[in-house]
């Protein structure tokens, strides 16, 4: 379709101009359909407006979390630096967009590779992972969002006040614990160290996770499942681990995408698969190959993207 | 829906088929899309709670633009799985439709996140004015005579960036080289 890489930019505007003229109630869909006939070129200017504005508009959220740029007098911890430091950010390209979120929100965001540590007001202190973000609710300290990745929770015992975290259409409660928070896909991982949380959703009773307990819980399907977590291991990438215990592998993926900054495309072949081990995070550039080897898995790296698939049977 | 209701529907419908059908041709281009359209318009103006009487008119525009878009919608999407999996597929010869159902959920999630890295990275390849044009109106919902404001520029100014935003975007998202 050459004719159409010379699309210039009067069609697309005029093309914008009609879109927003649509949405008036008493648009003029007549001089809209005139436009179209007096020349195909409109229409197909009118789709790339069209199709964009659906595209940008379903992935809104996420795209403010990608977009969202750290503040400027965010500080750059020295050792936790070196210890995610120089790895290549296919996402933190776009890093550096304004964030302007509705007023009164507070976000934090971390980029690929990187970490932050914030410190509330309320005597919480959260331990931010890569590519994560965090939203304090309009000014409240105790009503909080994980908008994405992970994050670690240090809570003062406050009688006084409870704090919840929204994730997913979760509701996590708590008043005085550690406990870490990780949104993987469609799942909410919630893994309590000290303490006690509640996980509400809405329709349900909440569960309650005592320390050395983790939850899964699917939206998609509206399933929770507890296990049993070691205390050491919540939060264990704040030490260079990712420790995993019968995960499914698109929970890892996801992990991994986080720490190289790479999008990580499973097979649908494998996506069924489950991981028990542990990851040493280093830079992020090992963790595929260290998987990849305990689990006989076959990758391959094609610029921002990686794919992986069972072994190759070659 | 009470019968009157779906009575003066069907009027409205009536009074109108011509004109969404020309409409719809010019929009797609295609007087048996058209009809397609058409018919799947039908169908789910008559659902209950489908259509309001009231500014019927505009009401069966706006569905039939958004019917469009939806197809638009689809087919891209399909073109980026066909795209995704078709350099591979000899490794995955073995899966049938079976086991990718399985993993229908995460795939779309994976899709998803895929497809919003793509959208991220290619606003983040824009012009500099451009880029901060489109984020603040696109992404952030502020009007163009807002986003003229914060950026100290004209509205037609805005206008121009975003006419630009589109043109990289349409080449970086949409370029799917069919018809």
């Amino acid at each position: 379709m050459t004719a159409r890489s010379d699309m210039d930019e009067r069609l697309l505007e005029e093309a914008m101009a009609w879109h927003v003229a649509l949405e008036s109630d008493d648009a003029d869909w007549d001089g809209y359909t005139l436009w179209l006939e007096a020349d195909p070129r409109h229409r197909e200017a009118f789709d790339v407006v069209a199709l964009t504005d659906r595209l940008v508009g379903e992935h809104r959220d996420d795209l403010r979390l990608l977009t969202a740029a750290p503040p400027p007098q965010v500080r750059r911890g020295g050792r936790r630096q070196m210890l995610f430091g120089g790895v290549a950010a296919a996402l933190a390209l776009a890093i550096g967009i304004p964030a302007l979120m509705p007023k009164g929100d507070t976000v934090y965001a971390t980029g690929a590779g990187e970490t932050r540590r914030i410190a509330l007001g309320n005597g919480a202190a959260i331990d931010l992972a890569p590519a994560s973000r965090l939203v304090v609710k309009e000014g409240d300290e105790n009503d909080l969002e994980l908008a994405g990745g992970e994050a670690y929770f240090d809570v003062r015992h406050d009688p006084a006040r409870a704090l919840t975290i929204h994730a997913q259409g979760y509701a996590v409660s708590d008043i005085g614990t550690r406990f870490a928070m990780n949104l993987a896909g469609p799942a909410l991982l919630v893994s309590v160290a000290e303490g006690h949380v509640a996980v509400g959703s809405a329709g349900n009773s909440p569960a309650n996770l005592a320390a050395g307990q983790k939850l899964v819980a699917r939206g998609d399907e509206g399933t929770m499942r507890i296990s049993r977590i070691a205390a050491n291991d919540v939060g264990s990438w704040r030490q260079g681990r990712l420790v995993y215990d019968d995960a499914p592998l698109s929970v890892v993926a996801a992990d991994i995408a986080r720490y190289s900054g790479k999008a990580v495309v499973l097979d649908p072949a494998i996506r069924a698969r489950r991981f028990s081990g542990v990851l040493s995070v280093g830079d992020g550039s090992k963790l595929l190959a260290d998987l990849a080897a305990v689990m006989a898995l076959r990758y391959d790296v094609q610029g921002d993207r990686i794919r992986v698939s069972a072994g190759a049977s070659r | 829906m009470a019968p009157d209701d779906a009575h003066g529907l069907e009027t409205l419908y009536r009074t109108y088929r011509a004109d969404l059908l020309r409409f719809l041709t010019a929009r797609t281009g295609d007087a048996g899309d058209a009809e397609d359209i058409l018919q799947e318009l039908w169908i789910r103006a008559r659902q209950p709670g489908g259509a309001p009487i009231a500014n019927g008119r505009a009401y069966l525009y706006r569905m039939a633009q958004n019917l469009v878009v939806d197809r638009l919608r689809e087919q891209h999407r399909r073109m980026r799985r066909d795209r995704r999996w078709s350099d591979e597929r000899t490794d995955f010869a073995a899966n049938t439709d079976e086991a990718v159902d399985v993993g229908a959920d995460a795939e779309a999630a994976i899709l998803h996140r895929e497809e919003t890295a793509l959208i991220a990275s290619a606003i983040g390849n824009l012009p500099e004015g451009a880029r901060r044009a489109f984020q603040m109106h696109k992404i952030d919902g502020l009007s163009h005579a807002e986003v003229a404001e914060r950026l100290g520029i004209s509205k037609s100014g805005v206008e121009k960036h975003m006419a630009v935003a589109m043109k990289y975007l349409r080449r970086a998202l949409l370029d799917w080289g069919g018809g």
